[in-house]
Parts: structure tokens; sequence; C-alpha cells
């Protein structure tokens, strides 16, 4: 992890910025962990350092709006070190904290307590925005004091997996949020319907003598909250969509103009409930992954922008809450490390999306919503230099055993993948896969 | 050693053993001769949901078997002290127990048990996944009664989606020959039964006709708590008495795995009555039971040895 010096310049990759539209061959250049210069004709005069890059992707730190970082109060999950380490091995410069640890980010304080944390010198080295909690105590109940919070620095408020009931609470919650302008982060689950549930209502739950979770559940809440949107004028992001009924709320919701944007989670593109199995308590999330059906409409509303970007969930758990019974075993898996490989194989090689919009989904988009000076490659447009570097064709296999994070919870484990993130620049060289060594993206001595 | 966790998973061949085994341990029950020269094993009663037939019937086999069983409950046990399902399986192994048995509140408790235990694990009922040894005791009786699978139509009727009972029963009559019906109210059957291999009936009447065997299933308390049903249609709609029994086939025998709520999903005149086969269906458990043990041995032990002895 030594400090990029004077000129530094990736040579020669495919840059893949949609900040610019730019999809062409070229090279980047940072200066005093700044990005100077970049495209085909970048000045790389006088380079101290050259990194070859040909056959590889240079694209804008990824933007991971949606990881749990459970720290404070849930260390034996993942640490801010752990968790930012993880982001950073991941091809993650910039990813939101989810509010949901113990206790709950409600209070300027705790705010605090994350950017310090966080930007200490042994963490991972990537920039955290938190998310604040969006009620006191993520209670549902009485509204958190947003501007408090966004003055400590929230990027969004959100209630996550305790997700509001009470409509006029919610509508509440819009109408401060809109006047602070903080987009509102929502996690439509009705309670009421998903309460006993463990995996998807359907034929695998039948089989299994497990309590479904309808798809109502996800979807009534999806309506409320795009209505409350659409009447509030509130910003809102509605994390996980899962079923195809929600796209299509989503999509028309956004057709009606309201502000509403929607990301996917790669498990909910990659898998279906049969994932399950015999009760393997590493396919349990929420919301639960649902059917094949599901599947391809996630995948045609990815393709045609309805979805606007993958967030990974990262949703780590220690292996002694895991290794339970089925109905007894959290939701969530860990994600940071396995998004890029999954989305690479399912998505963009599979032709869903072209490689300049995979790199929106996973960077500029969702630095756009929170309005992080982020997912650009445009030189000042950042405040340090973020360059991921991906190799889109290293076929490899995703071992939770070699992970940064402390969640070893994943449904990827023993998964070949093809395309993985192998450097990753936040100032400096944060990350470099140990694997990655045929001699490209190695730093040289001009 | 085997594990017996799920009839879903059974092959043809095993059920037809296990039945073999019961029948003639049955006999030599019955005659009064050692049902087996197996040696002597400890097994772990481990019940960490209340049964009083499923634990006294285990209890009986493992005596009949000459085995040792060491009782376990989930209230006396450490689990109330935190400790995990995966720790006291542990445990129970290094204790030396060579077979569990277990009940657990939890669909799939049983697979994490079969991970850790390395040794045979008995389902005793996991949530509202299977039950199997109870399909196996649901099949002996059946087969004393019919002679054979092939063709017949049963009917399992009632709370279909929280019973384990009812998904092994169906995937054990399945295999072995036997068309299975699910019937119940929308509220107490699960949305999509592609999985499972029944024809689902909303209608009492439909769901019985021509049938030879109706399995009537506990309705739960707990149900009615949550508003999935109302006692008085219940009654109205899906009770197994001589009048809805009309339109099953003529011999058809009434079964049930208890314990009975006598006058919801089933009336006392019929509980009582000549086709109801109720007790056979709970003594038969201990000699399936005893097989099912044996099975997991892997020890084939008595069928025709038993027969050859008297």
């Amino acid at each position: 992890m030594s400090s990029v010096p004077r000129k530094t310049v990736l040579r020669n990759g495919r840059i893949l910025d949609p900040s610019q539209e730019m999809d062409v061959v070229g090279s980047v250049v940072i200066e005093d962990a700044q990005i100077v210069d970049m495209g085909p004709d970048a000045d790389t005069s006088d380079a101290m350092e050259v990194y070859d890059c040909s056959g590889l992707w240079i694209c804008p730190g990824l933007v991971d709006m949606h990881t749990h970082l459970r720290e404070p109060g849930e260390e034996h999950r993942e640490t801010i070190k752990s968790g930012t380490q993880a982001a950073a091995a991941g091809g993650f410069t910039n990813i939101c904290c989810m509010p949901n640890t113990s206790p709950p980010l409600d209070n300027p304080v705790l705010i605090d307590f994350i950017l310090d944390k966080s930007s200490a010198p042994d963490a991972g080295g990537v920039f955290v925005a938190p998310v604040g909690a969006l009620t006191v105590g993520q209670s549902g109940k009485q509204v958190s004091d947003l501007a408090a919070l966004k003055r400590a620095g929230i990027v969004a408020a959100s209630d996550e997996g305790a997700p509001v009931q009470d409509s006029s609470v919610m509508m509440r919650a819009m109408e401060t949020c809109l006047q602070l302008d903080v987009p509102i982060m929502v996690h439509c689950d009705d309670l009421s319907l998903s309460a006993h549930g463990a995996m998807n209502d359907g034929a695998v739950s039948a089989m299994l003598g497990l309590a479904g979770i309808p798809r109502s559940a996800e979807e009534i809440m999806v309506m409320r909250n795009c209505l409350l949107a659409l009447n509030t004028g509130c910003r809102i992001h509605i994390l996980r969509v899962s079923t195809w009924g929600a796209v299509e709320m989503v999509r028309q919701a956004k057709y009606l103009g309201a502000p509403v944007t929607c990301e996917v989670c790669p498990h909910h593109f990659c898998l279906t409930e049969n994932a399950v199995g015999e009760f393997d308590p590493n396919y349990k999330t929420t919301p639960p992954l649902r059917t094949p059906v599901d599947v391809d409409i996630v995948l045609q509303a990815l393709n045609d922008g309805t979805i606007d970007c993958i967030a990974s969930d990262h949703s780590p758990y220690a292996p002694h809450e895991v290794d339970v019974p089925f109905e007894e075993a959290p939701f969530g898996m860990a994600g940071l490390e396995s998004a890029v490989g999954a989305t690479l194989t399912y998505v963009t090689h599979a032709g869903i999306l072209s490689p300049l919009e995979t790199v929106r989904k996973l960077s500029t988009t969702p630095a756009t919503i929170l309005r992080l000076e982020a997912g650009t490659l445009r030189p000042g447009g950042t405040p340090v230099a973020q360059v991921t570097v991906i190799d889109p064709n290293v076929e490899w296999t995703f071992d939770v055993h070699r992970t940064f994070s402390r969640g070893k919870n994943s449904a990827f484990h023993g998964q070949s993948f093809r395309g993985k993130a192998v450097v990753t620049f936040c100032g400096s060289e944060i990350y470099r896969d140990p694997f990655f060594n045929d001699g490209r993206c190695t730093l040289q001595l001009a | 050693m085997r594990n017996l966790i799920a009839i879903r998973h059974l092959e043809v061949d095993s059920i037809q053993e296990i039945l073999d085994m019961a029948a003639s341990m049955k006999k030599s029950v019955e005659s009064g001769t050692a049902p087996t020269t197996m040696a002597k094993r400890t097994v772990g009663l481990l019940f960490f949901e209340n049964s009083t037939r499923t634990r006294v019937s285990f209890e009986q086999a493992c005596s009949y078997l000459n085995f040792r069983s060491v009782n376990f409950s989930g209230s006396g046990s450490s689990m109330r002290k935190g400790e995990t399902l995966k720790d006291t399986i542990l445990t129970l192994k290094h204790e030396r127990l060579e077979a569990v048995v277990m009940r657990h509140s939890s669909a799939g408790a049983c697979n994490l048990a079969a991970r850790y235990f390395g040794g045979p694990v008995v389902n005793a009922g996991d949530g509202c996944h299977e039950h199997p040894t109870q399909a196996l005791c649901d099949a002996l009786t059946i087969l004393e009664r019919k002679k054979s699978f092939k063709g017949l139509k049963v009917a399992i009727v009632g709370d279909v989606s929280h019973s384990r009972v009812a998904r092994s029963d169906a995937w054990l009559l399945n295999k072995m020959g036997a068309e299975v019906r699910f019937v119940g109210p929308r509220t107490l059957v699960p949305t999509q039964t592609s999985g499972l291999p029944v024809t689902v009936y909303y209608d009492l009447r439909a769901g019985l006709a021509d049938v030879d065997v109706v399995v009537a299933l506990r309705l739960q308390k707990e149900r009615m708590d949550e508003g999935l049903v109302s006692i008085s249609e219940f009654r109205r709609l899906y009770q197994i008495n001589r009048a809805t029994l009309r339109a099953a086939a003529p011999d058809a025998i009434v079964m049930h795995p208890g314990p009975l709520n006598r006058g919801v999903e089933i009336d006392d005149l019929t509980a009582d009555g000549p086709a109801t086969v109720i007790n056979d269906q709970v003594s038969n458990g201990i000699f399936v039971r005893m097989a099912a043990l044996a099975w997991v041995f892997e020890e084939s032990v008595v069928s025709k040895k038993a027969g050859a002895k008297r």
C-alpha cells in the first residue's frame, strides 16, 4: 500500500467511463493521488510508474450503495476495517453503510464514529458514506433528527431491514427528507405478510415445509412507497427488488414521474428459490430468492434501465449464527467480494449489459443517485483518484476462505466466475489481487 | 450407517425393506420370540418439541430391540442455556450415543444434526417438513388392510400446509404407486404444490370421491388463533363424518396421525367406528420404529430369520 508517487500512468487499457460516455482504449494519468488526464490522447510523458492495462478495463472506482459494516455493536460479524478491506478487494472505492447497527445510526455522534474509523490508516482505504436511521432506534415511529444527521455527513436515510410499516410515519419522513434534500432508501416489506416466512412462498417452500414469504409482501410496499414518493416529491431509492411485480411497479412509478430509483443484488439475478436445496442457510435472504420468471424480468429490467444499479447488500454474519436450522438462520449474505464476478458472469457476458452499461450500474449511477463525488474518471471529478481495474475474462472460483470479510455466509462459495476486479486505486493502490500475476497492471518503473 | 430424514429421498426398495422388516418384527413380537439378534445400541431420543406417542413408541421400539434409550428434551437440556443445536449434537456424539432420534420445531433441523453427528439420525418430525416414521406406520397399516398400494386413492384432509405427516405420507404413498390427494381450505393448503406428488382438492366431496383411504389431520388451535380458519366453518366444510364419508369407497379406511380433536376434523362416531384404524396406526408405530432403527444401523436382521426360528 505505498502511495502513488508523482506521475503514474495506467496505460493501454479499455477505459470505461459512463460519466463521459467513454469506451475507448487509452490511458489514465495520476499525479499526486489525483487523476490529471485520461483518454486515448492523454499526456503520458515523464511517467515515473507505468501499469500496462492491455486487455483490462479501467473503470471509475465502483460504488456500492448497500453494505452492512456491522460496527458499532456487531463486530463479531464485521468491522469497519474488515468490511472496507473487503470493499477494496471487491473493486469498490465508495460504499454506503446501513444504519442497522447496535445501536442504530440515529445520532450524529455515531456518524462521526463511522467517518473517523473508516478513514483511519489501518482501514481498507475506501470512502464510507453513512446512511442514517430514518426513525429513532429504527422503531418506525418517530422520525430521526435528520437535519443533524445530514450535517454529520449522511448521504441517505433508511430503516433498512426494519422498514417503516405505518404509512403516515413514512409520509412524514418523506416530507422531512424532501425539505432536507436527503434521499430515503427503502427496503420494501409488509411485515404482516412476511412475518413467519423463511423463503419465497412457492413450490419449493411447500415441498420443504418452510413458511413462505409471499411476493405481495414486497410488491405492496414498493407500490406504497412509490405512491408516497410521487405525491410528496421525495427522492426514494428502492433497495433490492426481487419480483417481476416489484419491477413493474417501479416502471409504472417512473412513468408517472415519481422520483424513484432502484437496485438489484447479484443473488437475485443469479439464483432462484431452488438454490435453497436441502435447507442451506447460506441461501436465506430478504427478499427471498425468487423464481426463474422473476430472474428473467429482473435481467430485462437491468437491460432496459428500469433497474438503475447493482448493489451487493453485503450482509455478513458470524459462522455460528448461520450454522443453525434454516428457519432460525438470519436473512442475508456477504456480497462485496463476489459482486463483480457475479455481475460480469451473469449479466455482462450473458449479453444483458454492455461493459459500459455494466460499469454505469456499478459506479456512475449509484454515485449520481447519492450525489457522491465518485463514479467518474474525469480529472478533478473525485477528491482523489478512484480507479478500479477489472480483468473481464479471468476465470476464477469464489472461495469464502480467501475473503477479507468476516462474514463467510455466501451463496457463491465454490462458484466459478468470469471477470474480477484485480487492482483498486483510491488515492493510491489499496488492493491488488495476489493471484493476478501475469505481468499486466504491474507497477513498472519507466 | 444411514439416516432416515425424509421419505422424499428414500428409494422404493428401502421403503419396502423397512415395511417388510416391520411386518416381521410385528410377527415375532406378537408371537413372543426375540425380534432381533442385533448388538446392543444406545440411542438418544432428542425431543425439542412435545410428543407423547412418538416418544413412547420409540422407547418401546428400543426396549423390544434390547437397545438402551437416553431421553433428552428441549426444556431440560442445555439448549435452554443458549447452546446451539450444533453443539448439542456434537456433545451427544462424544457421549458415545450411537444414534439420535430427533424432533425439532424447525424444518431441516435433522439435516444439520446429521452433518455433525456422524452416525444415524432418525427424523421424528422436523417443523412442517417430514415425519418419516409416521408415514411408514401409516403405510404398514394401509398394507394390512389393502394388501397393495398400487392404484389406491388416498385423501389427506385438513391442515396440509402445517403437516409434516401429510408431506411424508404423500411421498411414501406416491412412490409406492398410490394416488394422493390433498384436501383442505385454501388457507391451509400450500399455494403451489408442483413440488409435491399430489392433486389438490378444495372441495371435500370431490376430494373424497372413491378414495380407499382417508387421512384426517389435526387442526391445530394455533392456526385458528392466526385467523387462518374458523373452527365452525372448518367443521362444516371438512369434517370427516358418516355423511361426508359416503363419497369415499364403501370399504374406505379412516386414519389419523393423532392427537385427535374429536368433533373438529373427525366426529366421535367415525373416530370410534369400524372403518377407523387409528389404534392400529399407534401399535404399528412401534414395529415400524424398530425396523427404522435396524435399517439405519444397516442391520437387515430378522425378516426371514425370525420366521424360520418359529
